[in-house]
């Protein structure tokens, strides 16, 4: 299926970004997970009238998809999924919360003409921005970090191992079972050229087959990780901060910090 | 890891195993082995090749009979340190590297015993330098080519510097370039080579020794000219002469 071949080149797409030589790339996993951490913290910290001052947290990932040299629209795109999603999120808002804030286009006492804006649409708005600054933060995280180096992050922060080797192993896992899907649906598509998607009686069969199938695989690799050693923690180089990925979360700390108390 | 032994590193005597009562698939193997041989393991389809390497590495523990390797018999107990000792580089190079790019798989088992971090990059430096791969250090896995794989799959286990490497059908689905590449490399690793393979000419071409399997028994072991050269011994279990030698006898006939 052209769907499950188009996700796994995404995929390697996105761990192409992750290898890149760019110095962003470079910066210690650690400082990019805390920024981003602490980032969405603050965006979510905001009132919800609070819109002046939560368009200037657009500076984070406007400065990161500039200097970073990633394509908006291609996060977006990938991000099509749960942009929706996080967009629709306060869209009841205006029904409920109706006190008018103010009037565009009319003066002060001046009558009824002009545009009432209530407290529910400047909330949805917010919310939409919160959402939305959230998922392109944690973008421009996995954009420019390997999930390797973010599960090293996490161990630093003293994430419990099986945790971070659960989020490990599925994402490899996603790849490994969009691979044998691949497989899969290419060897039926190439025997059944005439039909239009998959026959509702194969269904059941190739399912079952996709999942023994992957199993044995990951049952593969996780023999090849034990036998060199794998005893349920992956070990990573040590890797010392430089005084860049000190700069780096403490000037965006600050930046955050500085909009949200006294902009 | 290096254990420094220099006689015999394999020993296996009497050695039975079956995946289900009643079923055996190995049924009475004796073999040893010693530090730089390199074996071919050959036979048909089913015979139990890839179950007997499994088991040397510990994958299978409810065998019988003895099963040493590098000094140590195979069980739970001694399971980490042969598995420092063993090399294991399977047949699909997928499952083998899954990390995401060369020299993050190359550093994966060294880093999992505890080396020093310079000792594991003087190991991923060496293990890339021996496969002639270095400009690929660090290529994404899913980028390289088939060749390409099977020689980082064992750039992966040359860095744990094994005494023993494992091979299942290591020239599979190769072109003539890379394994013809995968032989000149193979033949320059001293270290003991167990290889099991249907492509008798490969065997042919890195072995000093080869053993027939046939029926979970060990049919015939010996020189390679010897065993590779007997169409009768071949044929009666389910092989053919390598190419290169029935193309001789052709044109001799």
């Amino acid at each position: 299926m052209k769907y499950i071949e188009d996700n796994l080149k995404e995929l390697d797409k996105l761990q192409d970004l992750q290898q890149r030589s760019h110095w962003m790339n470079q910066l210690h996993p650690l400082g990019k997970l805390l920024t981003c951490v602490i980032y969405i913290a603050v965006v979510a910290s905001f009132h919800k009238y609070a819109l002046d001052k939560l368009l200037l947290m657009a500076c984070f990932p406007v400065f990161s998809f500039v200097i970073g040299e990633l394509s908006l629209k291609n996060a977006l795109s990938r991000m099509k999924l749960i942009l929706p999603l996080v967009l629709f999120v306060g869209i009841f808002n205006p029904f409920f919360d109706r006190d008018v804030l103010f009037i565009i286009g009319s003066a002060q006492g001046a009558g009824e003409s002009g545009i009432f804006v209530t407290g529910g649409v400047i909330s949805m708005i917010s919310l939409m921005l919160k959402g939305l600054y959230s998922v392109l933060a944690a973008y421009v995280l996995i954009a420019t970090t390997s999930i390797e180096d973010i599960c090293y992050a996490l161990r630093l922060l003293h994430v419990p191992r099986i945790v971070v080797i659960v989020i490990l192993l599925i994402y490899r896992y996603f790849g490994l079972m969009g691979n044998e899907a691949d497989r899969i649906m290419t060897a039926y598509r190439l025997r059944a050229p005439k039909q239009n998607g998959i026959d509702y009686r194969a269904w059941g069969t190739l399912v079952g087959q996709w999942l023994l199938r992957s199993m044995d695989r990951a049952g593969e690799v996780y023999e090849s990780m034990t036998l060199r050693g794998f005893n349920g923690d992956f070990k990573k180089e040590r890797r010392r901060p430089r005084w860049q990925d000190h700069a780096y979360i403490i000037a965006w700390t600050c930046v955050c910090l500085l909009i949200r108390f006294a902009a | 890891m290096h254990t420094g032994i220099k006689g015999e590193l394999l020993k296996i005597e009497n050695l039975h195993f079956s995946y289900e009562r009643g079923q055996e698939v190995l049924s009475g193997i004796d073999l040893s082995a010693r530090d730089g041989e390199s074996i071919g393991i050959i036979g048909s389809n089913g015979i139990g090749k890839s179950t007997l390497m499994k088991l040397l590495v510990g994958l299978y523990l409810n065998y019988e009979g003895v099963l040493e390797v590098a000094g140590h018999p195979v069980s739970k107990k001694n399971l980490s340190h042969i598995r420092e000792h063993v090399g294991y580089v399977f047949q699909d190079s997928d499952s083998q590297l899954f990390l995401s790019t060369v020299e993050e798989d190359v550093a994966f088992g060294p880093q999992n015993y505890g080396l020093s971090d310079e000792e594991v990059k003087r190991r991923v430096d060496e293990a890339l330098k021996k496969v002639h791969i270095e400009p690929l250090r660090k290529k994404q896995n899913y980028k390289l080519s088939g060749g390409e794989k099977k020689l980082a799959s064992i750039a992966t286990i040359l860095s744990m510097e094994p005494d023993i490497i494992i091979m299942d059908e290591p020239s599979i689905a190769l072109d003539p370039r890379n394994r013809r590449n995968l032989i000149t490399v193979l033949n320059d690793i001293k270290t003991l080579k167990l290889i099991t393979s249907h492509d008798l000419d490969f065997v042919y071409d890195t072995c000093n020794r080869v053993v027939l399997l046939d029926e979970g028994r060990i049919i015939a072991d010996g020189r390679p000219e010897e065993i590779l050269r007997d169409r009768k011994l071949l044929e009666s279990h389910g092989l053919e002469l390598p190419l290169g030698f029935s193309r001789t006898i052709i044109y001799t006939e």
